[in-house]
């Protein structure tokens, strides 16, 4: 305490300039919380700035001679196989629409489960559930890609077993291509769900309660406690996430993707390529670390487009929900 | 007497039986796998790549965990060594989360905006793997280093602007109430703050634990084989793994194979991975409780 | 409001400039770090090369830090041997050596980070130019040239033998040596299908051995009649896309592939024909043969030889070839004699598992690559001289050679009276495995025959040497950098229609082929066949007429 306040002193004679000494004065009172923040900024610049000039080497024809910055630099070159491939529409159109079902109506339905988990009150049932849905997210996608095999597959999926038991027709699911954006959807619900409901979940919990307990003196109903309460407070959630994951939208998640098609199987690729397989696939026996940076590249520019676009949209509406 | 009115109203007993039964029936739909991979793992290979899986095992044995506990030694060090990261990672990522969370949310701090965008900005655009690579691995000196990934998974922007958005919740007057009893700012996060952030350290926690335990990435590139004990998932992605790279013909290499259970193998090892993290969810769901309320401040 | 304005955009500038100079800062030490390790590497080379002549001075101790592909092992037998061969290593050269390991796990990735990091550690390298992308990396500068004086000097009972063989020409680049083949150890890596004898001959196919790639239909029809739990061959066609339409391919054109010139998963996209081995083709393109072999693979699919899901099955056919639900399989014959007969003999009793190989029907049958596997040394490798002379020992000395590759005699093998390889009693596989894994430099003069392999190798091998030519590309360095975007751009065509051609999953393979010929001249086909034909064009002004020599 009395170090701060004699340090303080010594700054306002350090800046005679008002207009400064105002600036820096805010500075300095708030050094504490610039303090609290420094650990993270080290960490951000230790190991996402330090590496980002390296993103050079998306423009560059990399040798180990030389190095990322001693290599030849070649240009758009590395950019070249994605644009004259034809299919850049094709595999930006997947990876965008998969992006935003996923966004949107992920969220939508990690809330509803959220909301419902805070209408059951009975504590081992909750918990049981809650533990339950957590269990998808823990199962590798290389093992999910195998569990969907084996429920889906012609010959001796259970899924198909059971309709040959019934005595109807078995499906030939992995050479239709119309079904898969429904399969892959489902998958990533099945595994994202419990996780995303607990950030809502855990917003549910950090609303004031007396808010909650004066409606509930009011004679609310549920129907109007979550309309009126606890929507609105999860808002600045749901922005948030919004924007993040908009920063992302380019890319998707390969794994699961890669392991449920089996990624090589043509018959599915017109509804199930997305950018990172069709990298993966055309670029495999490529040893070349430039393409797959420059394509790196290339979502991240979208994704920061559409991102400053959509903060900037947000801020005009209600600077409370912007992120910067 | 209140809450039996509310208990009365129909709506509001429609929405809880609607709650029960959605909830359960997604639950179900969510464990169903996971009985077929435990019964898989208990299955014979040469049936279920004939038969398919079934809800129960189909000719029953042990032999894929047996490949899993092959070296005993080995994975109860992989467990140490996750386990290990996950209680200190945590424990200091959290910490660091919820000081930059809070101070980000301070209205009068003036660089609020110029740092969130300064940690929003690495999820945008990133070096990419061979830059960061050769930066952590080579400049840094952390080849082979645990530290490589426990650093790496300390934060991430996610996290620390999950955290920001959670603080913004607690009331103004608590961080004024410090204030005013002549407390800093970093006396006030503390003892006063930190303890009304439960729901959302127990949210955060979580996730970093998750990562922490999920984590074989970043072990494959900057750990390899240099290290006796591999993260758990690592380990296990290993064997998964290597029984695909070994069965496919890629590998030009002449490897002899021995008889690797592969899919019993794969799934084996989910359930070794996935055991004991599961008992974690139950004890951090008690800090989901509805805590904060302002007449508690004020009181 | 506009003070706040003013304030804020100072700030803003001020983390700017900040931020600016850590990168600068940053960036800066990563250019020197690289830099740093070039021109290192640089002098050490040449300060080799000029030391030649007189003692050679052991003075220093050093680490020789060998990189192998594999997973390491845990259960201490590679230490305990490594104890043993370092006492002798320090003993002879003053220098012990350690093993970085590249685990199967993502090993294409891992291979080409470690080669990445610069790492000043490593010295010997297992590279290869069909798998390991060797040309590619010698072109990158990954890899220390090395000069005959050095080789002689250091190394000189390799030397002699390589020279001996005369393999020095095979293994330079711009005139300099970069690679120690291992071409004195006998590999036949070739494929081909894996049947039963005992249910060919039942199908009706005379002696039951298949000589031409139609009676597999015959095979595979017979089982399907008459073997109700058996799939006729279960491929897991999720790890092998490209089916046999190679295979086809080979055995009924005089087709032969350049290696390390792969398009996508297709590494055998471009070739010559031996008839005319001047002119770069593509069978997938040019050839009438690829029509056949797509109808036989919708016949084959049509009668179900696989299951309906094919392209997403990566069940392991091996196992259950074992088990007897699959009967056939698809490897290549080291494969066969070394796990396959032994395997079947015992799993199946009276199966009597033989091996019908591509190119048997036409006799097109490649000798072993010599550059199949071989050692390079790092560039930046901090002693070079010393690496290549433990290398030598490794590779020619018969204590050395034993350890590295089985063992303490004794406690890993033991050798029979009749002198093959066998293993003590109670010995595993699985669980006490030594897995050293140097296929950097192994050498049929010291190796031991393996007494668990089947006992007809030998005459198998020798069968195959006296059919099959010479690799006459093994040095055929394709300039790739040049191509890699259009060649991304055909290997997308071929994932949308090898796959299904390969499984027969097109109602008219014929058409889909147009289709797909047509779609790979508009990715390029024609530019990236002028590119290649320039370069073999060269390699034919340098090297001479091509020339496909056979028998030993």
């Amino acid at each position: 305490m009395k170090k701060k306040t004699s340090q303080g002193t010594n700054a306002a004679v350090a800046v005679p300039y008002k207009k400064r000494s105002s600036l820096f004065k805010s500075l300095w009172n708030s050094r504490t919380l610039m303090l609290m923040c420094l650990p993270a900024i080290i960490f951000f610049i230790v190991f996402n700035y330090c590496p980002l000039p390296g993103i050079w080497i998306a423009f560059t024809n990399y040798n180990f001679r030389g190095g990322i910055f001693g290599s030849p630099f070649c240009g758009l070159d590395n950019f070249e196989f994605l644009i004259n491939s034809g299919e850049l529409w094709l595999l930006t159109r997947n990876t965008i629409l998969y992006n935003l079902a996923f966004i949107v109506l992920g969220n939508i339905f990690q809330i509803v489960i959220a909301l419902m988990l805070n209408e059951i009150r009975n504590k081992w049932f909750k918990k049981v559930s809650q533990t339950v849905m957590f269990l998808p997210y823990f199962i590798s996608v290389v093992l999910i890609g195998a569990i969907a095999f084996n429920i889906l597959n012609y010959d001796t999926g259970a899924l198909n077993t059971l309709i040959r038991e019934t005595g109807g027709d078995p499906l030939q699911i992995y050479s239709q291509a119309g079904i898969w954006p429904f399969i892959i959807f489902f998958c990533n619900m099945w595994q994202q769900t419990g996780y995303g409901s607990v950030v809502y979940f855990a917003a549910i919990c950090g609303i004031d309660s007396s808010m909650v307990e004066a409606a509930e003196v009011d004679g609310a109903t549920s129907w109007q406690r979550i309309r009126h309460i606890i929507l609105p407070s999860l808002k600045g959630t749901f922005i948030i996430l919004l924007l993040f994951a908009l920063g992302g939208i380019m890319r998707g998640n390969f794994g699961l993707f890669w392991n449920l098609t089996g990624g090589v199987n043509s018959q599915l690729f017109e509804t199930t390529d997305i950018i990172e397989t069709f990298v993966y696939r055309t670029m495999t026996t490529q040893n070349n670390f430039s393409t797959s940076s420059a394509v790196g590249l290339y979502q991240s520019l979208f994704g920061f487009v559409l991102v400053m676009i959509s903060n900037w949209v947000v801020k005009r509406i209600d600077p409370d929900y912007a992120l910067f | 007497m209140n809450k039996n009115k509310i208990k009365l109203d129909p709506s509001t007993k429609l929405l809880k039986i609607i709650s029960y039964a959605v909830v359960t029936l997604w639950s179900v739909i969510c464990i169903f796998p996971f009985v077929l991979v435990i019964s898989a793992s208990f299955s014979t290979e040469s049936i279920i790549s004939r038969e398919g899986f079934g809800l129960l095992p189909k000719g029953f044995t042990l032999s894929a965990y047996e490949w899993v506990f092959r070296y005993p030694k080995m994975i109860l060090g992989s467990y140490g060594v996750t386990i290990a990261m996950t209680v200190l990672g945590t424990a200091l990522g959290l910490f660091i989360i919820a000081m930059t969370g809070y101070a980000l949310q301070r209205k009068d701090f003036p660089l609020r905006n110029v740092i969130s965008f300064f940690i929003y900005f690495t999820t945008l655009f990133s070096a990419g793997m061979v830059p960061t690579y050769l930066w952590v691995s080579g400049t840094l000196g952390l080849k082979g280093s645990y530290l490589a990934v426990f650093l790496q998974l300390l934060m991430s922007p996610w996290l620390i602007v999950l955290m920001k958005n959670f603080a913004k919740s607690v009331p103004y007057e608590i961080t004024e109430s410090g204030k005013i009893d002549g407390a800093g700012d970093f006396r006030i996060f503390l003892s006063l703050i930190f303890p009304m952030l439960k729901p959302a350290l127990a949210t955060v926690g979580l996730f970093l634990a998750l990562g922490y335990w999920n984590e074989w990435y970043q072990s494959s590139l900057y750990l390899g084989s240099s290290v006796t004990y591999k993260p758990l998932q690592y380990y296990l992605y290993g064997i998964i793994n290597q029984a695909n790279a070994l069965k496919s013909s890629v590998a030009g290499a002449n490897v002899t194979i021995t008889d690797l259970p592969t899919n019993t193998l794969k799934m084996a090892t989910a359930v070794v991975a996935t055991g004991p993290i599961i008992f974690l969810y139950p004890f951090v769901q008690k800090y989901f409780i509805s805590g904060i309320t302002v007449g508690a401040v004020k009181g | 409001m506009r003070k706040t304005n003013t304030r804020k955009r100072a700030i803003a500038l001020v983390m700017a400039s900040m931020m600016a100079m850590s990168l600068a800062g940053c960036g800066g030490g990563n250019d020197d770090a690289n830099k740093g390790s070039s021109s290192n590497s640089g002098s050490t080379a040449t300060s080799t090369s000029t030391s030649t002549g007189g003692e050679i001075d052991t003075s220093s101790h050093e680490v020789i830090n060998m990189l192998v592909l594999g997973n390491r092992p845990t259960n201490g037998r590679l230490e305990a041997m490594l104890e043993q061969l370092n006492a002798i290593l320090n003993e002879k050269v003053n220098a012990e050596l350690e093993y970085t390991y590249v685990e199967w796990t993502d090993w294409q990735t891992q291979y080409n980070l470690q080669l990445l990091s610069g790492d000043t550690s490593l010295d010997l390298i297992c590279t290869a130019t069909d798998w390991l992308y060797g040309w590619e990396n010698v072109i990158k500068g990954a890899f220390m040239p090395l000069t005959e004086d050095m080789l002689q000097t250091y190394a000189p009972n390799t030397y002699a033998q390589v020279t001996e063989d005369d393999d020095w020409e095979i293994c330079k680049y711009d005139g300099d040596i970069y690679f120690i083949p291992e071409d004195n150890y006998i590999q036949y890596t070739n494929h081909g299908m894996f049947y039963r004898g005992d249910w060919a001959a039942e199908a009706g196919i005379p002696d039951g051995t298949i000589t031409e790639f139609e009676q597999l239909t015959t095979y595979f029809q017979w089982i399907k009649d008459n073997q109700p739990d058996c799939i006729p061959w279960d491929v897991p066609g999720k790890n092998n896309t490209a089916g046999i339409l190679g295979g086809y391919l080979t055995s009924k054109t005089d087709y032969t592939l350049f290696n390390g010139v792969g398009v996508g998963n297709y590494t055998d996209f471009w070739g010559v024909m031996q008839s005319d081995p001047g002119t770069v083709v593509s069978p997938y393109m040019e050839s009438d043969a690829l029509y056949d072999a797509a109808e036989l693979m919708k016949e084959w699919n049509d009668m179900g030889v696989w299951r309906e899901d094919v392209l997403n099955f990566d069940g392991d056919s091996r196992e259950e070839m074992y088990a007897g639900t699959s009967g056939a399989d698809q490897h290549h014959a080291q494969t066969y004699y070394s796990s396959i007969v032994p395997n079947m003999e015992a799993k199946q009793p009276g199966s009597d598992p033989k091996f019908y190989y591509w190119g048997m029907e036409n006799q097109n049958v490649a000798h072993p690559l010599k550059l199949h596997q071989a050692c390079a040394i790092s560039a930046n490798s901090q002693h070079p001289e010393r690496a290549l002379m433990v290398y030598d020992l490794l590779r020619t000395d018969e204590e050395c050679y034993r350890l590295l590759n089985y063992g303490i005699e004794g406690e890993d093998y033991v050798v029979t009276d009749d002198g093959k390889l066998a293993r003590p009693d109670g010995w595993d596989q699985s669980t006490d495995a030594l897995d050293s894994n140097f296929w950097l430099g192994r050498n049929d003069d010291l190796e031991l025959q393996d007494s668990t392999w089947w006992d007809g190798t030998q005459d198998f091998i020798a069968n195959l040497n006296s059919i099959g030519y010479d690799y006459p590309f093994e040095n055929f360095i394709i300039d790739t950098a040049s191509i890699e975007s259009k060649q991304a751009a055909l290997a997308n065509v071929l994932s949308k229609y090898i796959p299904q051609l390969a499984y027969g999953k097109f109602d008219d393979p014929r058409a889909a082929i147009d289709d797909m010929r047509e779609e790979l001249k508009a990715a390029g086909y024609d530019e990236v066949k002028a590119s290649i034909q320039e370069d073999l064009d060269a390699f034919v002004a340098e090297h001479g007429e091509v020339q496909f020599v056979r028998g030993e």
